[in-house]
């Protein structure tokens, strides 16, 4: 690029040299804040989101019983529904400030005690699912692409396309079909297991096989493709040639020159995609019945609990937007040219 | 025995049905401490050549003929005897430092790599590091600079770190690719003679390619010129160049002017047969149409007191019609001076006026003065969206302005104005479809658009092959005699002033040491800095 848009060279031989670090905490605190606003303008969509949505949730929760107009006047009432929109919100900010997100319809629990309670198995199950997906996606990625339209290439490429095109809801029922009998289908752990801590492990990890599977088979080949684009883009880079002329084998101008450089676009990626990931699990739990907060939310919608919805989407959304502000700090970790810029 | 002996090497690129011939038949000898300059466009094969040496072709390529490196053919050589030999025998100054180095790794590491790779038995981290450092000292380096990546390095100092690199297992033979190709005069004058001293002094065989005669003369014994694939010419460096007899030779000589010659004075070398106007008989000394009044722009460090004036106090003129050349080395404040005068950078001092009146701040004001103050980039490469035929590119500018009227008969009139003709022919094509100096017309097409009457150009032949270099210059002549377009020239080659420019700015250290008409300035340098920028070219020996 020239120097006239980006005036880099010209700083570069006119200023002192630079030093790392100083502006770390700027960049840290820049970006932080950045994720802060997102984070109040979610608390805010999240409010008004699920009260534009169609159904009374007073409605829904007397279904199938006989109910006065006074008992529905008085649980709204109880509910705090019968307030004006604008009254509702402060309120909702007030008691979201203390960390009160208000307490399920349905459950009659806190929400943020419902939201704990599924949240351990919710990691356990998208941090695993997640980590198999990216170290596989990665290795294919990379693969594929230094070995470009080789067999190698072509069908794990394709394959990797017909996983992501399949609806996950198809895909667990099909694993359900395929592995009858072999694996549970349902829940985290049976009720009859041992309650040593061992015996309850192998328990769950048991129950996990076929949600991890799924989720893997569904997630991964976007690593795949981008590890694979990121790294064709950098096949071409004059320091490849460089590398491969100072001796180096094929496979150490690869592992020391190429992937790092390719995976700099990729972590970007990695980082926001873990935060889809936690609200994308939502399909995988309710087909697995797996106990977490995907499940969770879907109970949520079909019943209409408005403060468990609000709740749940604040802490997915709130997880895109921590994971985005990890992978520019991760970012600048990786690429010395962020830090300098 | 020959240190590299390439005997009938035809090189060939894709399949056997519709291979194109890179090198065709080339045989060359060079023996141990010699220098050889390879010159020649690029297409004619000679960085092909260069990468053949040490089998770093794409595998699209096949070779046919040999290559002796100390008497041993590379071309059936086994992976693993080939890697052995790669860096310790011969070793490669690329061209384009800025991309031959890893971005994400510190340079210490980079220039080490081969050190431990080579190595017979691991080295010790500190033996490694002391050779680091010996090898930063020989190019006169620093060792902190050690720690710093690339992009943290001016182009001078990541040049020198691929020599360092280069050098680290003391090789034979170097291959040096234009190395300094996009380095300013005096950074290419250190690079040459620190390069030719440590090849001198370690009896290194130099093989060193460029598409600039006088670079090659002043750096090299022997001289060879590619034309197509095939040598064409070769022999003693002096004699080459004083009585080239091959006619390409010849137009490679003239493409790059002697400064001081009155041969080359409005005279860039074009074969065009619009041929070139007359010189201006005298410079207009009506008003200016663009000024720059004590312009002032400081940089402020972050949040530390270093401040840097990258322009201290400069005040310049570009009159109608007049084509003034802003030269100075990199740093110099040239490039910061041009991005405030189009408005892209706020001056922290003085103003800049645009007939008379101050060029606005207002988004919508400044809009309106860059209609009439046109940018045209270095690199058309990079300045072009690939993916936008050509009509796209000259159009775009025509719908952000909002240019009323038909706007296929303006695109038309701007390829016209720019000698792409037929204009019709040239609209649906791509970039890659181009050539070069195709490129850099259809840019200069898309300034002309707007029907401006200042072009702001940076560097605009810097990237450019030798032969296209003066049809470019020769159509900024031509736009100027025929549209009395003004244009400020933002260079570092002083042979491009001699070559086009009225009057010439000497830029240094922000500040404009010498600024008056081209003949008094380059003929007859007031200012020590002016001198050192004139004797800092490199000369064929003629003179």
């Amino acid at each position: 690029m020239s120097d006239i848009l980006t005036p880099t060279e010209e700083a570069l031989a006119e200023a002192p040299p630079p030093t790392r670090g100083g502006g770390a905490l700027r960049y840290l605190l820049t970006k932080a804040g950045g994720g802060l606003v997102s984070l109040v303008l979610v608390i805010v969509l999240g409010f008004l989101l699920f009260r534009v949505l169609p159904g009374d949730p007073v409605l829904t929760m007397t279904r199938g019983r006989p109910a006065s107009k006074e008992q529905i006047a008085e649980l709204e009432a109880q509910l705090g529904l019968d307030k004006p929109l604008i009254a509702q919100f402060f309120d909702y900010l007030w008691r979201l400030l203390q960390g009160d997100l208000g307490e399920s319809y349905v459950f009659r629990v806190p929400v943020t005690q419902k939201i704990m309670e599924r949240l351990g198995p919710t990691l356990l199950l998208v941090g695993t699912a997640t980590l198999i997906a990216v170290a596989l996606g990665l290795w294919l990625g990379t693969r594929s692409a230094w070995r470009r339209d080789s067999r190698f290439d072509k069908v794990s490429t394709s394959v990797a396309l017909a996983l992501w095109s399949t609806p996950t809801f198809f895909l667990g029922l099909l694993l359900m079909a395929a592995t009858s009998g072999w694996f549970p289908t349902a829940g985290m752990v049976n009720s009859d297991t041992p309650p040593d801590f061992f015996s309850q492990a192998v328990d769950v990890a048991h129950h996990m096989v076929l949600p991890t599977i799924t989720l893997v088979a569904v997630v991964y080949a976007q690593y795949q493709l981008v590890m694979r684009s990121s790294l064709l883009e950098e096949m071409g880079a004059d320091y490849l040639t460089t590398a491969r002329a100072k001796g180096l084998r094929d496979a150490m101008v690869r592992r020391r020159h190429a992937v790092p450089n390719a995976l700099l676009p990729t972590v970007t990626l990695v980082f926001l995609h873990m935060g889809f990931v936690v609200a994308g699990a939502i399909t995988t739990e309710t087909v697995f019945s797996w106990p977490g907060l995907g499940l969770l939310t879907y109970d949520a919608l079909e019943k209409r609990d408005l403060p468990l919805l609000t709740g749940t989407f604040i802490v997915l959304a709130g997880a895109v937007i921590v994971m985005n502000v990890l992978a520019d700090m991760l970012y600048r970790v990786l690429d010395p040219r962020v830090r300098a810029s | 025995m020959a240190l590299l002996e390439l005997r009938d090497l035809t090189v060939r690129y894709g399949g056997r049905a519709r291979a194109v011939e890179a090198v065709r038949g080339v045989s060359l000898t060079l023996d141990a401490g010699e220098t050889l300059g390879l010159a020649g466009e690029s297409g004619c094969g000679k960085s092909t050549l260069a990468m053949s040496v040490l089998r770093l072709l794409p595998s699209s390529a096949t070779i046919d003929g040999q290559i002796l490196l100390d008497g041993e053919d590379v071309t059936t050589m086994k992976w693993g005897r080939l890697r052995a030999v790669r860096w310790t025998t011969a070793a490669i100054v690329f061209q384009g430092a800025m991309h031959a180095l890893n971005p994400v790794r510190r340079v210490r590491d980079q220039i080490a790599e081969p050190i431990v790779l080579h190595a017979d038995t691991p080295p010790s981290a500190a033996a490694v590091r002391k050779r680091v450092d010996a090898l930063l000292a020989q190019v006169e380096l620093p060792a902190a600079k050690g720690e710093a990546y690339p992009h943290e390095l001016s182009g001078g100092q990541k040049q020198r770190v691929m020599i360092a690199m280069a050098l680290a297992c003391d090789p034979r033979l170097v291959i040096a690719d234009e190395p300094t190709t996009a380095l300013d005069v005096i950074v290419q004058a250190q690079v040459l003679s620190l390069l030719s001293r440590l090849v001198a002094e370690q009896d290194i065989g130099l093989v060193m390619i460029s598409h600039d005669l006088a670079v090659l003369a002043s750096t090299c014994r022997r001289l060879a010129v590619m034309y197509e694939g095939r040598l064409v010419e070769e022999g003693d460096a002096k004699q080459v160049i004083a009585d080239p007899r091959h006619e390409h030779t010849r137009s490679l000589a003239a493409a790059f002017p002697t400064v001081g010659d009155p041969v080359f004075r409005y005279a860039p070398a074009t074969s065009n047969e619009l041929g070139l106007p007359d010189p201006p008989s005298a410079v207009p000394d009506d008003e200016p149409l663009l000024r720059a009044e004590d312009v002032r722009v400081t940089f402020t460090g972050r949040g530390r007191r270093e401040v840097t004036h990258a322009v201290a106090g400069v005040d310049l003129d570009v009159r109608r019609g007049e084509i003034v050349a802003l030269v100075g080395q990199s740093g110099s404040g040239k490039t910061t001076l041009a991005r405030t005068i189009l408005g892209l950078q706020q001056a922290t001092g003085g103003r800049v006026l645009f007939e008379g009146e101050p060029v606005p701040a207002s988004a919508k004001g400044l809009r309106a003065y860059r209609r009439q103050v046109q940018l045209v980039l270095q690199d058309p490469t990079s300045a072009l969206n690939p993916r936008h035929s050509v009509y796209e590119s000259v159009a775009e500018g025509l719908r952000i302005h909002k240019v009323g009227g038909d706007e296929r008969a303006h695109v038309a009139a701007a390829l016209e104005a720019a000698e792409l003709r037929p204009a019709e022919e040239f609209m649906p094509l791509l970039p890659q479809q181009l050539s070069g100096g195709q490129r850099q017309r259809v840019v200069i097409a898309g300034a002309l658009a707007l029907e401006p009457r200042v072009l702001v150009a940076d560097e605009p032949v810097a990237s450019l092959d030798a032969s296209v270099r003066g049809e470019i210059l020769a159509l900024l002549l031509r736009l100027r005699a025929k549209l009395g377009l003004a244009a400020l020239v933002i260079t570092h080659d002083l042979g491009l002033a001699w070559n086009i420019a009225d009057r010439v700015a000497v830029m240094y250290q922000g500040e404009l040491v010498e600024v008056g008409p081209v003949d008094e300035v380059l003929s007859d340098p007031r200012h020590d800095y002016t001198k050192s920028l004139l004797a800092a070219l490199p000369t064929t020996g003629e003179q």
